[in-house]
């Protein structure tokens, strides 16, 4: 059978995650703290039918060989971690982080999780949770005398009590990781450490190298629309063409039947 | 008679393989870095040679921007160099990350070759904090960690074997040359340079020549049947 079907399907299943992949982007347009993912593709392996620089008489070479490709593959997906836009919510507990860092929030099980999605809750026991309800790590309690909170660039969290005196009740802790593409996407916003992202390395908002956070504002998702629906477009037609090359050799198989 | 059917076969053959470099090339119509290859059928035509050969294109795909700090595309000459075991790899497929030690490595993990190193990125530093100047110096917080080995190999870039996953090796007779004269843009990558329209042109010749070559044998089958059937009354 031509190999060119096996190559082509390899094309078609490749546009196919694109499409998947830019699906997903789309979907979390307004999904806060969401990083676009980006796909990489590379060629397949060849089979080399004939080496280049063979002797085809003595002493001259054939110049190029004969290789044949046998298609693409998906090599992997990359989060890409650009700062999404800042949305301004005007509610205190709300948090975006103005650079490199992750909040960690604290599963059932005691594991870590790291999240970009700062909008923090205070829940019945006035512990300071994730939006899906799970405590941040290192643990912060909002005194439920407090009147007023507010979040410094820093991470401190003050509070005012009724009497107007404020008080520094926590630190907001950040974590990074030498490669955050190695992360672990989660869902629910959270990402699981692996053995390729490294070892979380804990410190201070806006210091060395983590980023300040800016409360009163939410990090918007960093996905561009117009270039995700250019993508869309070239995939789709990049899909196209591989399924009519597959026609192209059916037509040709038929046109073998018909003479015998 | 006989060698209608030699010459067909042969020339069958030859299309089919045709075909299945287009198709390998619209495969790769999405893939950084990647080079089309082109077939030498047509000359192999003219000369009555029995083996056709592959040529690499190495001609400049269009740079497109992502925006990612590690994705860096080659404008003009140039290959990035990849540190493998069994040798150094060369490739134009410039999406790069760093590995949990800084390292700048590729998707397989195999790191990056410095002009002198390796190349890494200090732990401490947001990976979005790292430049790469227009001739592949890196600097992480504005400090200068290292430099892009990027090597040609002086016009005998033809003469690459290709090893899938965008990497090429070159052969002992084809030493790699460090070049300093390059154009390296962050945050871009080269698309591939397979041209959808140039394909389909010959997609359709060589479904075409087939048919053609088709109705060549079945022409044969008709003259020998009538042939016989004249011989046998």
């Amino acid at each position: 059978m031509l190999k060119a079907f096996s190559t082509a399907s390899t094309g078609m299943m490749a546009q196919q995650m694109l499409v998947d992949v830019i699906a997903n982007n789309l979907a979390n347009v307004n999904t806060t703290g969401f990083k676009q993912s980006q796909i990489e593709f590379q060629d397949l392996l060849y089979a080399r039918q004939k080496e280049a620089g063979t002797e085809v008489a003595p002493g001259i070479n054939a110049p190029t060989g004969l290789e044949i490709g046998s298609g693409v593959r998906v090599a992997s997906t990359l989060k890409i971690f650009s700062l999404g836009e800042f949305r301004n919510t005007g509610r205190n507990m709300d948090i975006a982080i103005r650079g490199d860092g992750f909040l960690q929030v604290v599963m059932p099980n005691g594991d870590i999780r790291y999240s970009r999605d700062g909008s923090l809750q205070v829940n019945a026991n006035g512990q300071v949770v994730s939006m899906t309800g799970y405590t941040i790590e290192p643990a912060l309690t909002i005194p439920t005398e407090a009147a007023a909170v507010d979040i410094g660039p820093d991470g401190g969290i003050n509070v005012t009590d009724q009497a107007g005196v404020r008080s520094v009740v926590g630190q907001i802790q950040l974590a990074r990781f030498p490669n955050p593409s190695g992360l672990q996407s989660q869902g629910d916003n959270l990402y699981a450490p692996t053995d390729a992202s490294g070892d979380a390395v804990v410190g201070i908002p806006g210091q060395d190298g983590f980023g300040a956070i800016q409360s009163g504002f939410l990090e918007k998702s960093n996905v561009h629309m117009v270039n995700e629906l250019v993508n869309l477009i070239t995939a789709q037609r990049a899909y196209e063409i591989n399924s009519r090359a597959i026609k192209a050799g059916d037509e040709m198989l038929r046109n073998t039947n018909n003479v015998f | 008679m006989a060698d209608v059917s030699t010459q067909v076969s042969a020339s069958l053959e030859a299309l089919t393989q045709e075909f299945d470099i287009i198709t390998h090339n619209l495969a790769n119509v999405s893939t950084a870095g990647y080079k089309r290859r082109c077939s030498s059928f047509s000359s192999m035509l003219d000369d009555q040679q029995d083996a056709a050969a592959t040529a690499l294109d190495f001609s400049q795909g269009n740079l497109v921007e992502t925006g990612r700090t590690l994705d860096v595309a080659l404008y003009g000459k140039g290959f990035f160099v990849i540190e493998t075991p069994d040798g150094p790899l060369y490739t134009r497929h410039g999406v790069f990350r760093a590995n949990q030690n800084g390292q700048i490595v590729d998707s397989e993990g195999r790191s990056l070759a410095g002009a002198s190193g390796p190349l890494a990125i200090p732990t401490t530093t947001d990976i979005s904090q790292v430049t790469v100047s227009q001739g592949g110096r890196i600097s992480a917080d504005g400090a200068l960690i290292g430099q892009f080995r990027i090597v040609d190999f002086a016009g005998k870039e033809d003469q690459l074997e290709t090893v899938g996953f965008c990497c090429f090796r070159a052969p002992q007779d084809v030493p790699p040359r460090d070049v300093e004269d390059v154009v390296v843009k962050q945050g871009y990558q080269e698309a591939s340079n397979v041209e959808i329209v140039d394909e389909l042109v010959g997609m359709i010749m060589v479904s075409r020549m087939y048919e053609a070559n088709m109705r060549l044998l079945s022409i044969k089958k008709d003259t020998t049947n009538s042939v016989i059937s004249v011989a046998m009354g």
